[in-house]
């Protein structure tokens, strides 16, 4: 029950994103890659959901090689992957209640009435009860990640992956939302990974946190391991100092 | 100097491996829609809504313009068959014409503007939202949810609604020959008749076949090849319109070749 | 709403599907009921496809289904889906002929006594019917030199055989003859109108043969007191000329009409039955004094000339046949 990826390569075009990405997920384990905007951290998510591939390297989800799966294994393993979009990415033309219904609907053994009832009971997990007839463009920001949230962990998986699941949330809502990852952890055992550059909710969330710098993961540790570290990067981002985070001497060359 | 003078060329051999690998792209695109038609459960409920999205919300613009189509033809065939030849080949000639060239290639690129850029605006939003992805992650096959069904609706839906269209051009040319032309109706019916091949209907339907694949088809690839946020969308759809109509004119020319 | 939408996309598709076929239907000239198998032979079958109508009294009553050359090669037959009402006449032939300018053939069942030119393939099966098609356009020119050549020759052998007015009587109609066959070049020219001058002066030109038909029947009678003319010779080489403008006339037609095929093998046809009359008075028991004192052959030549009539009626009638007319 591990994410496990091992030296993998990716750029579009000349620009290279990801340059030997190495990390593992441990079973049951919450982590979070942390790292500034545009530094690949959706593409990272998106490799190990098989929506990208790598140009090289291996991705393993358990112990399925997820560049190698056929378009019908890799379905059948995504059942088992929830994906929390950046921004939400609900279908526009149906509501709350279809969107997060959705994944359900391609599971065989369940019918209409169950499908209601799990619905119903996601969506009060993420506090939108009585907002499943809107359609997303009637939602808030906010509302729609929380039903994206509910989407992805509708259909119970195994796997789940959050693209920065509380950028742009209140305080109040990330916590409701931190707290729900660390239910889905500890309540589920879901293995997470979460991507994110909100530190205060790294903290909270990650049993490890991975730094990814440059298309490789540049450290990774406990966050008392993050907060004792001296990689000069690291600090820099973590204490958003610039100068120390591209290396710059203090004349500013 | 030399550099100078081999850009053209370059810009030349660029366009064309630029337009190959497109082409290539498109067709891999299709043979996997073609294989994921056998997701019959992902998109058999989205069939009837494409269908009426598709044929039903197209009825009244290709009835209007098949109806304007039909009353000029009436008009410019009785005003340049003057003389010796009969009144009646007013009504071959719009018969004819409705049938074999006017009726399909009209209503084709009249749906390329409304059917295949609604569609590739749809499927580029969907892409930039990554709500594609999000299929994807959800365990549908993004083909068989968005394409196959949109293909099929258009290869049902476009002949039936230039069946209709035809019917109603020939059906104003025929009023506009008995009210502006002082013809009769017998005389009208004559010259319908007199050339007609059953054939014909079968050609257009062939066409109008081929036209639906290829507006829905464009409209599908180009939007699903969107980039770049909502004027990538916008740029898709242009695209699609565009692409669909040329298609459709090469089309119209290869059945004519091949099937006349 | 999801049964609206069913109920509209329902709709369109009945709708469509109905435009389409009952359209088709329609314009095809109406349902046809039952059908029925005629089979004919002949020993060649021009342009004829497979679809092409099949016409009986110029009523299109079904098509050409298959067209097989014989394993011995020796004529092809020809299979028709046609009414299964339909009464044909026992002694009934089929002539395959352009049906329009366009070059589509078609099959035309008709009553063999009432059209009997054509050399009709007797094909040695129950139930074939015997079958011709019309020769090309290339012999209808050989035909009015063979006429021409005829008509001379017979000229000579009975140049005795006229009174002083029935040359002149004679001489009159070829006037007109040739004053119509003028008048027919210059309306081919002008591919128009005025068929109706040309069918009059036709009309004339019978009436006036037939007044010299009777009126050389009644001198036939004093055969010794006939004069020897010069007048005669005149005449003939008249009627040679009036010939010869009239082959002009056909060259005209063909050249300036390259696919004017349909009208051309019509009046081929109606030609080829002049020929036959002259041919059959060239046999040694007929001469053009048997023309001339047979009630019967006078009759004959004024038929002709009524054919020859109603061709042109036709191409009033239905111009659309004899006018190219090429948009598609
Ligand atoms: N489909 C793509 N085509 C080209 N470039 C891409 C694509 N997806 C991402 N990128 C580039 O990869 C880099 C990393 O993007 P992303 O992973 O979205 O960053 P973030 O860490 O903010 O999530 C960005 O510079 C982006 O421009
Ligand atoms: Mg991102």
């Amino acid at each position: 029950m591990s994410i496990r990826l091992r030296e993998v390569h990716k750029a579009f075009g000349p620009k290279e994103v990801l340059r030997g990405f190495t990390l593992e997920v441990r079973d049951g384990e919450t982590l979070a890659i942390v790292g500034p905007s545009g530094s690949g951290k959706s593409v990272l998510l998106k490799h190990v959901a098989g929506l990208l591939r790598p140009d090289s390297g291996s991705i393993f989800v358990d112990t399925h090689s997820v560049p190698d799966l056929s378009r019908k294994e890799l379905t059948r393993l995504r059942r088992r992957i929830g994906y929390v979009f950046q921004f939400a990415a609900l279908f526009d033309s149906m509501t709350v209640t279809e969107n997060v219904g959705m994944g359900l609907r391609r599971m065989p053994e369940w019918d209409a009435r169950r499908i209601a009832a799990r619905v119903e009971e996601c969506l009060a997990l993420v506090d939108l009860h009585g907002l499943g007839d809107r359609y997303p463009a009637q939602l808030s920001g906010g509302q729609r990640k929380r039903a994206g949230l509910a989407r992805a962990i509708a259909p119970s998986p195994k796997f789940l992956l959050y693209d920065e699941p509380t950028t742009g949330l209140d305080p109040v809502t990330t916590t409701v939302i931190d707290r729900l990852i660390l239910r889905m952890s500890d309540e589920m055992g879901v293995t997470g990974l979460v991507v994110t550059h909100d530190m205060t909710s790294a903290y909270r969330v990650a049993d490890r946190i991975t730094l990814l710098h440059d298309g490789r993961a540049r450290f990774t540790g406990a966050p008392d391991e993050v907060q004792a570290a001296g990689d000069e990067v690291l600090r820099g981002f973590v204490e958003g100092d610039p100068d120390l985070y591209f290396g710059r001497n203090n004349d500013g060359t | 100097m030399a550099e100078l003078l081999l850009r053209p060329f370059a810009a030349i051999g660029n366009l064309t491996l630029a337009g190959l690998e497109s082409m290539g792209r498109a067709w891999r695109l299709f043979a996997s829609a073609a294989v994921s038609i056998r997701n019959t459960d992902v998109w058999m409920p989205l069939l009837l809504p494409q269908m009426a999205r598709v044929g039903v919300a197209s009825v009244p613009i290709a009835l209007f313009i098949a109806t304007f189509t039909g009353i000029v033809m009436a008009l410019q065939a009785s005003y340049s068959l003057t003389g010796t030849i009969p009144s009646y080949f007013v009504g071959t000639l719009v018969g004819k014409t409705m049938i074999l060239e006017l009726g399909p290639v009209l209503t084709g690129l009249v749906l390329a503007g409304r059917v295949g850029a609604n569609i590739s605006a749809e499927l580029g939003t969907m892409r930039v939202t990554e709500q594609v992805d999000a299929l994807e992650t959800l365990a549908y096959d993004p083909l068989a949810y968005l394409v196959v069904p949109r293909l099929l609706a258009g290869i049902v839906m476009f002949p039936v609604v230039v069946l209709l269209a035809i019917s109603i051009g020939i059906a104003a040319g025929w009023f506009t020959a008995l009210q502006l032309l002082e013809m009769s109706s017998a005389e009208f019916v004559k010259g319908l008749r007199i050339y007609y091949a059953p054939w014909d209907v079968w050609f257009a339907v062939i066409k109008s076949l081929s036209f639906g694949a290829v507006v829905t088809g464009t409209g599908c690839y180009c939007g699903l090849q969107t980039e770049g946020g909502a004027e990538g969308v916008g740029r898709s759809a242009t695209r699609a319109v565009v692409a669909a109509c040329m298609i459709i004119l090469c089309l119209d020319a290869f059945w004519a070749a091949v099937l006349l | 709403m999801e049964r609206r939408r069913e109920v509209l996309v329902g709709l369109v598709v009945v709708l469509g599907i109905a435009a389409g076929v009952f359209g088709s239907i329609w314009l095809k000239g109406g349902w046809r009921g039952g059908q029925t198998e005629l089979r004919t032979a002949a020993t060649s079958v021009g342009a004829l496809v497979r679809g092409a109508v099949v016409k009986f009294r110029g009523v299109t009553v079904g098509s050409v289904g298959s067209i097989e050359v014989l394993p011995s090669g020796e004529a092809v037959m020809v299979e028709m889906r046609v009414l299964e009402e339909l009464v044909i006449p026992a002694n009934a032939a089929v002539l395959l002929a352009p049906e329009s300018m366009f070059g589509e053939w078609q099959a035309e069942i008709l009553d063999r006594g009432e059209f009997g030119l054509p050399p009709f393939l007797d094909y040695p099966e129950e139930g074939v019917l015997p079958g011709a098609a019309l020769p090309d356009f290339s012999r209808l020119t050989a035909t009015f030199d063979q006429i021409a050549r005829n008509l001379t020759t017979i000229s000579d052998r009975v140049e005795v055989a006229f009174t002083e007015e029935t040359a002149m009587n004679l001489k009159g109609v070829i006037d007109n003859v040739s004053v119509v066959s003028d008048l027919l070049s210059e309306i081919i020219a002008q591919q128009t109108e005025r068929f109706e001058d040309l069918a009059e002066g036709v009309d004339e030109s019978a009436q006036e043969l037939g007044a010299a038909a009777r009126a050389a029947r009644i001198s036939f009678e004093h055969f010794d007191s006939l004069l020897l003319g010069a007048d005669a010779e005149a005449m003939m080489a008249d009627a040679s000329a009036g010939l010869r403008n009239l082959r002009e006339l056909t060259e005209d037609v063909g050249s300036s009409l390259g696919d004017m095929r349909s009208a051309a093998q019509r009046v081929d046809a109606t030609f080829a039955r002049v020929e036959g009359l002259l041919t059959a008075l060239e046999t040694p028991d007929g001469s053009f004094g048997r023309l001339l004192g047979d009630p019967a052959l006078a009759d004959g030549a004024l038929e002709v000339l009524a054919e020859f009539r109603a061709l042109l009626a036709d191409i009033k009638e239905n111009p659309g046949r004899y006018v190219t007319f090429s948009i598609f």
